[in-house]
């Protein structure tokens, strides 16, 4: 090239050269990895809450318990080598199983957080993204290698793995009776055997990928999808009910998954607005707009819905008006409830919503006092 | 100033990449290759203007040898002369380097594309979505299939077996394309550093292809044989690719 026609006349040493290459190499390396790679922040997994104890996967890795009455820690368990955890926890019985985007399945006895089992003992599966399931004594897992893997709960064997359903799973199946459903990014639901992992015979297809997990409620699936709409599709049929909104498109993908209540659908869009739709119908009953990014599930915690935005704003929602307020900083009225980005699944009890936020600190907001009650840090001091 | 850069550049040429991948049927190597071409015959002006200057040097590389050999052993008087040289020729060495410094910024905002457009993490496919535009093309294409002649583009060429085959082509076609233009040099000292550069380079990019996704190599590779082609057309032929050194082709000197 020019260029080194030019360097071969400035150049007085070819060591110089040497070393101009080699520092090329940082900063294109550099360069990219500044503009923009392949992150993974520690992962964003969310809470559960059982018997007075918070359980919840923290961003350096390890999965703790919080002692919900002491607002202390009861114990906690660091996963090595070091991982991100983007699933919430479940507790099923005296355990408590977190999957691991390092593509492990954990659990661990719910008193002192001992491994009671991991799968697979030895290696991993693909990362594992979305919420694990469990089931009449068997936990359903959903995969980055595409495949769905049924394990006994009490000694983690293998009962069965789906064939690839995608190029991965990052959604978490539902279970209904003896039938498993899971949506895909390339736009199928598949319907499996929750006893042999077969598929069975009906499935649907979608132009669009489904970006989020489907819920059930009666005997239709709601899932959202990235071509900007929610979709009702019946089981059984391969035509969809209806999609919402019916003519435009929504200001962006419904990520989180919806919930549905007393025949009305929740979904959080991420574009900021948390949208009520007649279930049967797909017609819109009210919106609100919290102005920011729904990327968690909305919830219901004494006959309020709350949402969560990105930005860290946490809503009061009335279900029937979709009248809405916000819960201030006590701090900062100027700045979001926290002081950090809300990602993860919320749980509520008795009043409390338990919140994992992106700052490592589980926050705790009381809806009577409209307040963050407490706030505890889940990192662990080296 | 970062926000301005994803409104400008990275967004659209990341909306535009994934509408291309949905337009030549969900084929997103194919895709880059497309637009590496288009990204190529938009800088062809810049193009034109580094390789003009690549033939202006190589043409005055008879007189720039005399300096040499002239004013070897006088650094200071040597570098007067040829500065004196360029100006009478009316060439600015530095104007060959202009343009390659231009395209940086392509490289980066193609492989912030590649990699935003694979979402090969939770984060970036969440971070997709506030990047995207709401063409019915761009949403049908999402998820990307990242498979393309038996590569993954969205991993590395070093975890994958056909990573080392895009390696040696990205290497390879590198070389090729300096080497053209590379012009030989009396001076074994300048010789040296010319065959080091000619190397280095490829050797660089060969390892960066193994370290980074494989959607980026693909982008060097196919930018390398299109820069090839133009070469051979703009500058006549292949140039000095088939011509030998002067110092091997020389007699050796005797102790």
């Amino acid at each position: 090239m020019a260029t080194t026609l030019y360097l071969d006349y400035r150049m007085k040493r070819p060591k110089s050269l040497f070393v101009v290459v080699i520092a090329l190499l940082p900063l294109v390396l550099v360069s990219c990895s500044i503009f923009g790679g392949a992150t993974v922040s520690g992962g964003w997994g969310g809470t559960a809450f059982s018997d007075g104890i918070i359980y919840a996967g923290t961003r350096g890795g390890r999965v703790v318990a919080i002692n919900s009455s002491t607002q202390s820690r009861q114990w906690d368990y660091a996963i090595t080598p070091t991982t991100a955890i983007y699933t919430t926890p479940i507790v099923d019985g005296d355990l408590v199983y977190v999957g691991t985007y390092s593509g492990q399945v954990y659990a661990l006895t719910i008193g002192q957080g001992v491994e009671r089992w991991v799968y697979p003992r030895t290696g991993s599966i693909g990362a594992i993204v979305a919420r694990p399931v469990v089931a009449n004594g068997t936990i359903y897992i959903s995969s980055s290698d595409g495949r769905v893997y049924a394990l006994n709960t009490t000694y983690g064997d293998l009962k069965w793995e789906s064939e690839p359903l995608a190029g991965k799973l990052w959604t978490s199946p539902v279970i209904i009776g003896d039938t498993l459903y899971v949506s895909t990014f390339d736009g199928y639901i598949y319907a499996l055997s929750t006893e042999t992992g077969e598929l069975l015979d009906w499935s649907f297809a979608s132009e669009a990928g489904f970006a989020s997990s489907p819920v059930i409620y009666g005997d239709a699936i709601y899932v959202g999808s990235f071509d900007r709409h929610l979709y009702a599709i019946e089981i059984g049929n391969n035509v969809t009910m209806w999609k919402f909104p019916q003519e435009k498109q929504a200001g962006n993908w419904f990520w989180a998954s919806p919930i549905v209540n007393e025949g009305i659908v929740y979904a959080g869009c991420l574009d900021g607005k948390l949208y009520a739709i007649e279930a049967k119908t797909g017609e819109e009953l009210w919106e609100f707009d919290t102005g920011g990014p729904i990327v968690s599930s909305p919830l219901f915690a004494d006959n309020l819905l709350i949402v969560a935005n990105e930005a860290g704003n946490v809503y009061v929602i009335n279900p029937n008006t979709g009248g809405g307020e916000r819960i201030r900083n006590s701090e900062n009225d100027s700045r979001p409830t926290i002081n950090a980005q809300i990602k993860a699944s919320l749980c509520a009890q008795e009043g409390l919503v338990y919140i994992r936020a992106e700052d490592n600190q589980l926050y705790v907001v009381d809806i009577d006092k409209r307040a963050v009650s407490w706030n505890v840090s889940l990192t662990v001091e080296k | 100033m970062a926000a301005v850069w994803y409104l400008i550049i990275g967004n659209p040429l990341l909306n535009v990449l994934i509408a291309l991948s949905h337009t030549l049927g969900g084929s997103f190597g194919l895709a880059i290759i497309v637009l590496t071409i288009i990204i190529r015959l938009i800088s062809w002006p810049l193009t034109k203007r580094q390789l003009n200057s690549t033939k202006a040097l190589q043409e005055m590389q008879p007189k720039i040898q005399e300096l040499q050999k002239k004013y070897g052993k006088n650094q200071q008087k040597l570098q007067q002369e040829m500065m004196k040289l360029y100006k009478e020729a009316g060439v600015n060495p530095l104007g060959c380097i202009w343009p390659m410094l231009i395209q940086f910024p392509i490289w980066i905002a193609l492989y912030q594309a590649i990699m935003r457009a694979l979402a090969t993490t939770p984060e970036n496919l969440l971070d997709l979505a506030q990047r995207l535009y709401s063409w019915d093309v761009v949403s049908l294409e999402i998820p990307l299939n990242s498979h393309f002649l038996g590569l993954n583009l969205g991993q590395t060429g070093a975890s994958q077996s056909a990573g080392l085959f895009l390696a040696i082509l990205v290497g390879g076609t590198m070389w090729v394309q300096q080497k053209m233009t590379q012009a030989p040099s009396v001076d074994p000292r300048q010789e040296s550093t010319s065959r080091m550069m000619l190397l280095m380079m490829p050797l660089m990019f060969g390892f960066l292809t193994l370290m980074f996704p494989s959607g980026l190599a693909l982008y060097w590779a196919v930018s390398n044989i299109v820069g090839i082609i133009t070469q051979y057309f703009v500058t006549g032929g292949w140039g000095y690719l088939k011509s030998r050194s002067p110092s091997r082709s020389a007699p050796a000197k005797g102790k």
